[in-house]
């Protein structure tokens, strides 16, 4: 059976119980039911993958069509959507991932018979998103949004893209997409220097691994199709799309399909809309889309991400976290772990732990980081003997470590991706302990004592 | 960092940021409150400062 998010739910379901919650109560997605749930969730440190069996679509009717919402928000989810021990979801996750973006599988094709997605076929007025429980998710929220990946094919060399970008329904058949990442923009662009519409899919629900597999770090020309197979470990399936049949492919997999066209020229206004950083996107003006078509299962589950939250986060962390430490490690061998917290979004802020031989190893290693990735901002580089997992342990390094006037690096006038008060700074904290001086030494228990002790022997 | 200003609704007074691509564009922006369409000159208030 080919992997898919109903099977990713049973598996949670049996395998981590208690990550999973099923609301039954009719919610309406487009006045904040479902954000105002997950946020008192998350308000008591709780982050469950949720199933909102009863919503209302963007129409205010209700629908068959539930929502998933949260499915990344725990690294023991990511986890096991990609077959990996969930007790190892810390680093050892991180460099499986590493592992699996240096690797792919071509997909396959099948015949529309074959493929779920094809069970219900929409086209012309029928193909309104309006029939879908789109999620408003915070108050300054244009529209409800749709927050799942596009899938573009370069029409040169046939590739295809796949990228998380949002779409905001505009009425009828109209979308406001907010395609901004550099792959996406240079099919566009392709496109619209021929004035022609540009084919786009928005793939609302999948097995986790195919969302994981788009994040991978992957070069303009390689098809991401075939690097989804990768994490999923298994050829994805595709099927020949309604709007331009076997010249553009999409997952039979999935839950709901959006088709459309960018429409060369046409703009539309979009945000504000809550996004990573916790803040505000501005409004702008982005593509307009024309939808011709939407296919989906007949039991369909449709997906969202709540965004600016731990899902979102892991996201963010997951991709970047094994491939800096790879770059790190192989360039100066003393890297010991890698870690992009959740209180940096998962791309803000960048915690290496190192086995410092000398003074000036930890801003080599700060630098080569900022390498790696455009949306590090802060790169704090610490001693092997902090867990960088632990943020508690990361900021009792820094303010026992860090001398402002000498191990605060700033790197200025560089290319960023968010809109912080950084602007286009950098910073490198060089929080591990000096060498070059008497310094005081961190206590510890005899490591004897910690292994001759057993707790359960003592207390009851 | 990007620039951004801050808008008043003239209808429901609610307020909102905006991209500066769309200051003096001559552009309708759209009330995320009640989707009334303006122009920014149109604004009661506005926030630009750098």
């Amino acid at each position: 059976m080919a992997k898919d998010l109903r099977y990713f739910l049973e598996k949670v379901k049996n395998e981590l119980p208690d990550d999973y919650i099923e609301v039954t109560r009719s919610v309406d997605p487009n006045n904040f039911d479902i954000t105002a749930i997950l946020e008192h969730l998350t308000k008591q440190n709780k982050f469950p993958l949720v199933l909102f069996k009863n919503p209302k679509n963007l129409k205010g009717e209700d629908t068959e069509i539930p929502v998933v919402s949260n499915v990344f928000a725990k690294r023991e989810r990511c986890a096991l959507a990609l077959d990996w021990p969930v007790d190892q979801s810390n680093l050892p996750l991180s460099l499986e991932y590493a592992r699996l973006e240096r690797e792919i599988i071509p997909p396959v094709e099948i015949g529309k018979e074959q493929a779920p997605v094809k069970e219900i076929i929409l086209r012309g007025p029928e193909a309104d998103p309006a029939i879908l429980p789109g999620v408003r998710h915070y108050e300054m929220d244009l529209s409800p949004v749709f927050t799942m990946t596009l899938i573009m094919k370069d029409p040169d060399t046939g590739i295809y893209d796949i990228t998380f970008a949002k779409t905001f329904y505009k009425g009828s058949q109209r979308m406001g997409a907010s395609i901004h990442t550099p792959h996406l923009e240079r099919i566009v662009n392709k496109y619209k220097e021929r004035n022609e519409p540009a084919p786009v899919v928005q793939v609302l629900g999948h097995h986790p691994a195919f969302y994981l597999g788009s994040l991978a770090l992957s070069p303009y020309d390689a098809d991401d199709y075939a690097s989804v197979g990768s994490f999923l470990r298994e050829p994805l399936r595709l099927v020949e799309s309604e709007t331009w049949g076997k010249d553009f492919l999409v997952p039979a997999d999935a839950e709901i399909i959006i088709e459309g066209e960018v429409l060369p020229g046409e703009k539309e206004i979009v945000d504000p809309f809550g996004e990573v950083t916790r803040h505000y996107q501005a409004q702008c003006i982005r593509q307009a889309v024309n939808v011709t078509a939407i296919t989906r299962r007949k039991n369909a589950i449709m997906q969202d991400i709540f965004s600016g939250h731990e899902g979102h986060w892991n996201l963010g962390a997951l991709p970047k976290e094994g491939s800096v430490f790879n770059a790190v490690n192989s360039r100066y061998g003393n890297v010991k772990a890698v870690h992009l917290p959740h209180s940096g979004i998962g791309r803000l802020a960048c915690y290496i732990s190192i086995d410092k031989k000398r003074e000036g190893d930890a801003k080599i290693a700060g630098l080569a980081a900022l390498l790696e990735s455009w949306t590090f901002q802060v790169v704090v580089v610490v001693d092997d003997d902090i867990d960088v997992f632990n943020e508690k342990e990361v900021v009792w390094a820094i303010l026992t470590m860090v001398d402002p006037k000498r191990d605060i690096t700033m790197v200025e006038n560089v290319h960023t991706v968010f809109t912080t008060a950084m602007g286009h700074n950098k910073m490198i904290i060089d929080a591990t302990k000096p060498l070059d001086r008497a310094f005081p030494e961190r206590f510890r228990i005899p490591e004897s004592a910690m292994q001759r002790i057993k707790l359960d022997e003592w207390i009851k | 960092m990007e620039r951004i200003f801050w808008v008043k609704c003239p209808k429901c007074g609610g307020r909102f940021c905006c991209d500066y691509e769309l200051r003096h564009s001559n552009l309708k922006l759209i009330c995320p409150f009640c989707h009334e369409q303006f122009l920014d000159a149109e604004s009661p208030e506005i926030d630009e400062r750098l």
